[in-house]
């Protein structure tokens, strides 16, 4: 408005101007520098080139082993956490009392999942002698080594993401309650039936909302740490031994703060690589309203 | 003529009744298959926090019997217990710690991610499209490339071992995915009374204080909901930066009490990781619609 | 000195120029109306004497002094804005007194203002009232009054009854004009801005009309003035209800124009009020009202073929083809006479007085000399 300071906006930005700088531009542009070194935190860092990397992609079983783990993990469970998420929003989405228990009673894991509480529990549920062990020998099969067997250690990691699909589902279930009902009319009086209209009429009109939970879901999945580290140590074998696990043990055990910023380098590369992929591929696939493409 | 007025006998009335009943039975099975379902999948999801909560009162030693969650002995000893620790501090004083960290990280968040919003929505400036694209950038930033640079600005700042590092960015407007919310939220305001504020004499400041932040209440509770319970939940950044055990919030006493040895007492920690998510859950089911209007509308509207 | 003087104003979008180097004076104590088509820009003209758009060209001077620069707080002037933006979580004595307090008058001071206001306003029993417990009528009211409650030296109004029902628009511009007296009575502040796209409020109410196209004045002048002498076509055919009727024409000599093949006798007197001789075609401009039913094959008189009737009460509406052109004759029932049709066929002679002559090109008015 007239008299006021051409910068007055950048006045009540400030906060997020100075926060930008110093704890984001600044750590992401040094990140890639402290790649390039040897950094031990006691002495400064020397300059190596591409020496971390070349150990990384040749030397490192860890870090293959780390990386195909994670790669797992998110290829397993983002599609299926987002598959259940949509099924059980599309199982809500009809005219049923109580529709806000259940929403209520499948959100709560969300927002406690990610606690150490709950890691916590999860361990004691798959112990030798835990909660879901009892369940099976009560019914009358073996007792499984969760944690003992590296594919059964992924499996509980796994299961606790898949837990919390709680948030997802809401965010899918709000979309679905915002498609025009008249649609479906028009559909069943063109003949179409139930699958039909979903395949033809709901998917395309909620792909924003998958493209959006499918990008949020990715990022944090490949960001894991909590779970993992708490539940099975990473281990056995490191079969659970998440990237963001290796980079904190490099960075903040073994202080090699240069090995671990190639690292986590690598596990950014790959998750902006995935992601511009996902945006590049949502042309096709991703349908807005007010488009005027079909 | 009266032959052909339709009537409750007639037999066009009757294949409509036929087909109407055929259709409520159908919806009725369809609704009976899908609260089996529901109610199926919710009883599961729910157990372990069911049975978490029972096993809180067992015996050490009923815990590795029982899977059903009512005790048969009911004690306090797994609270009393676990309350002492096996540090020199109580649970309560874990407790604290963990509020010296909420309690500025929420005010400072609503704040700081306000006044951004407010800039955003409502002022053009030199440079507001490159700083725009920034917050979204941040958005999608995966944070574990900055984390090991962010820690040596704190060394260097001599943070370390404090709470410092754990709410400051937050203060700052660090949480894009806020600044983000309140900026959507703001946007669908009318500016008018924004404007009417200013020809009433208000300053900017006046405005965004008296006019604007009423408007924004419920998106603003939203945000300090999510902000607290995020942060309850925060674990990876008290590890890094918290060393001295009578600073630990409770996710770190939590791991701590499982890592001191192998056969512990199960009751007293279980005792403890329910009175950890107790306030989580306690907010969440007074404010439950802040939560999901929050989430819904962050994430359509996005 | 005129109140509020705007001179070359000026708004550009980017490229895109809003609002064309307009020049206004507003004396002290009137009330202005600013009117228009849509896009016409009167409501950017309007935020931008509040301060609510920045001015691009030009100067706003209000009592004198340049505000180009100062905020919307500081240029002495107060809006009523078209949806009343109310603060909605206060009350309205807090709405009213809002600017008082801003200013941290004493408490004693605001309570007697508010009082004062809302008695004035009939608003009393509304004052502990939230904003969506209001009614549409009451709310503009509330509006209206914390404008007043400031005691500004320009009031501005934004479009203030477009969100009202008929019957409560009007009892509202009644409402509006006489408080704009019983404040010049008192010897206080009221000079009034007011847009509306509506030209029957800017009629009823304005004191002078400032008619606006393409954000360009067209006429400012008092109602009668814009009615009986408008500057150009478009004024002519903005104002006035049914629109005049425009027919391409040609002069041709002292005492006639053409058109339609057909030619208009005006009178000797006629050519008196030309500015000069037109040389290319005209555009001839007659009120509906302007036009009687002659005789048939009246000569001078223009004929057409008589398409629809309205019977209105008091007066009939008389739709005329004139070859592929529709126009509008309104004659008092009294004088409505089927036996001077002719199948159909009627005959209209204008009232020369009633006739302007327009350039066809410019759309300016060229009978004005008298």
């Amino acid at each position: 408005m007239s008299g006021d300071n051409r910068f007055l906006g950048l006045i009540y930005l400030s906060p997020f101007v100075i926060g930008l700088l110093v704890f984001t531009a600044l750590p992401f542009i040094a990140s890639l520098y402290l790649s390039f070194t040897n950094y031990n935190l006691m002495n400064e860092p020397v300059f190596t080139g591409l020496q971390n990397y070349i150990r990384l992609f040749t030397g490192d079983r860890t870090f293959r082993k780390s990386l195909w783990v994670t790669l797992v993990y998110v290829f397993t469970t983002v599609p299926l956490k987002l598959a259940f998420a949509l099924f059980m929003a599309v199982i809500l989405n009809y005219k049923l009392k109580f529709i806000n228990v259940f929403r209520t009673a499948y959100y709560v894991p969300s927002i406690l999942g990610g606690s150490i509480a709950i890691a916590v529990l999860w361990r004691y549920i798959f112990a030798d002698v835990g909660l879901v062990n009892m369940g099976l020998t009560t019914l009358g099969f073996e007792p499984v080594n969760w944690f003992g067997d590296p594919t059964n250690a992924l499996f509980t990691i796994t299961l606790l993401r898949l837990w919390q699909f709680g948030s997802a589902m809401v965010i899918f279930l709000a979309a679905l309650q915002s498609i025009d009902k008249t649609l479906y009319e028009a559909a069943s009086i063109d003949g179409a039936g139930k699958w039909t209209s979903f395949v033809y009429i709901t998917l395309p009109l909620i792909t924003p909302v998958i493209f959006f939970n499918l990008i949020m879901q990715m990022v944090q999945a490949f960001q894991e740490f909590n779970g993992p580290y708490i539940i099975t140590q990473g281990g056995p074998l490191k079969s659970t031994y998440l990237l963001p696990i290796y980079i904190y043990d490099e960075a903040f055990k073994r202080f090699d703060m240069g090995y671990a910023s190639a690292i986590a380098w690598v596990l950014f590369l790959i998750i902006m690589a995935l992601t511009l992929i996902a945006f590049w591929s949502s042309r096709h696939w991703v349908y807005y309203a007010g488009d005027k493409r079909s | 003529m009266t032959d052909h007025i339709l009537s409750q006998n007639s037999p066009a009335a009757h294949d409509i009744d036929i087909a109407r009943s055929r259709e409520t039975r159908r919806h009725r099975l369809n609704a009976v298959l899908r609260y089996a379902l529901l109610t199926a999948v919710g009883l599961l999801m729910l157990y372990p926090l069911i049975w978490l909560i029972g096993a809180s009162f067992k015996t050490n030693s009923e815990i590795f019997s029982n899977p059903g969650f009512w005790p048969e002995n009911p004690t306090l000893d797994g609270y009393i217990k676990g309350w002492k620790t096996s540090t020199p501090y109580s649970f309560g004083t874990f407790f604290l710690n963990t509020l010296w960290i909420v309690i500025p990280k929420v005010i400072g968040t609503a704040i700081s991610c306000t006044a951004v919003a407010y800039g955003f929505a409502r002022f053009d400036f030199p440079g507001k499209k490159i700083l725009f694209a920034a917050l979204i950038a941040t958005l999608l930033l995966p944070n574990v490339v900055t984390r090991i640079p962010q820690y040596l600005i704190f060394r260097d700042l001599g943070w370390l071992d404090s709470y410092l590092p754990l709410w400051v960015p937050s203060a700052l407007a660090g949480d894009a995915f806020f600044v983000f919310m309140l900026v959507q939220f703001l946007r669908a305001i009318p500016r008018d009374m924004e404007e009417a504020a200013r020809v009433d004499g208000a300053t900017t400041w006046q405005t965004l204080i008296f006019i604007v932040v009423p408007l924004l209440m419920p998106a603003l509770i939203s945000v300090c909901l999510f902000q607290f319970m995020w942060t309850m939940n925060d674990f990876l950044g008290p590890l890094i930066y918290i060393s001295s055990v009578d600073k630990y919030p409770i996710s770190l006493a939590l791991k701590l009490s499982i890592d001191t040895t192998e056969a512990f007492e199960w009751n007293r920690v279980l005792a403890m990781s329910v009175l950890s998510l107790a306030p989580a859950l306690a907010v969440f089911f007074l404010a439950q619609k802040y939560f999901i209007d929050g989430i819904s509308s962050g994430g359509i509207k996005g | 000195m005129a109140r509020l003087q705007l001179r070359n104003l000026e708004k550009d979008y980017g490229s895109f120029r809003a609002v064309h180097g307009i020049n206004l004076d507003v004396e002290d104590g009137e009330f202005m109306v600013l009117v228009g088509p849509s896009g016409c820009a009167k409501s950017t003209t309007l935020r931008m004497i509040a301060g609510l758009e920045r001015v691009t060209g030009g100067e706003i001077r209000i009592g004198g002094e340049l505000v180009n620069d100062k905020t919307p707080g500081d240029r002495g002037i107060s809006m009523v804005f078209q949806n009343y933006a109310l603060y909605p979580h206060m009350k309205v004595r807090k709405n009213l007194s809002f600017s008082m307090r801003l200013k941290r008058r004493p408490s004693a001071e605001i309570e007697q203002a508010t009082n004062h206001v809302s008695s004035l306003l009939e608003i009393d029993p509304l004052l502990d009232r939230l904003p969506k417990q209001l009614s549409g009528g009451q709310a503009q009211r509330v509006a209206v009054g914390r404008a007043l409650i400031k005691k500004p030296q320009v009031f501005l109004f934004d479009e203030p009854l477009s969100n009202l029902d008929a019957k409560l628009r009007a009892s509202m511009r009644v409402r509006i004009t006489d408080l704009h007296k019983r404040l010049k009575a008192e010897n206080q502040q009221a000079t009034v801005i007011y847009v509306t796209h509506d030209q029957t409020e800017a009629m009823t109410m304005g004191d002078r009309i400032c008619v606006m196209k393409d954000g360009r004045i067209m006429q400012v002048a008092d109602p009668v003035t814009l009615y009986s002498r408008p500057a150009n076509t478009f004024v002519a055919g903005f104002i006035g209800s049914p629109e005049m009727n425009f027919l391409d024409g040609t002069f041709e000599g002292p005492e006639s124009v053409g058109a339609a093949d057909q030619t208009i006798s005006l009178g000797a007197d006629f050519t008196r009020r030309l500015s000069g001789e037109p040389s290319g075609g005209v555009t001839i401009g007659i009120r509906p009202q302007h036009l009687r039913i002659a005789a048939a094959e009246t000569p001078g008189t223009l004929k057409g073929k008589l398409n629809r009737i309205e019977f209105m009460g008091h007066e009939v509406y008389l739709y005329v083809d004139i070859g592929p052109k529709r126009i509008i004759a309104v004659v008092p029932s009294a004088s409505y006479d089927r036996g001077a049709l002719r199948d159909d066929w009627v005959w209209l002679s204008p009232d020369p007085k009633g006739v302007h002559l327009f350039d066809r090109q410019s759309g300016e008015n060229i009978s004005l000399a008298l």
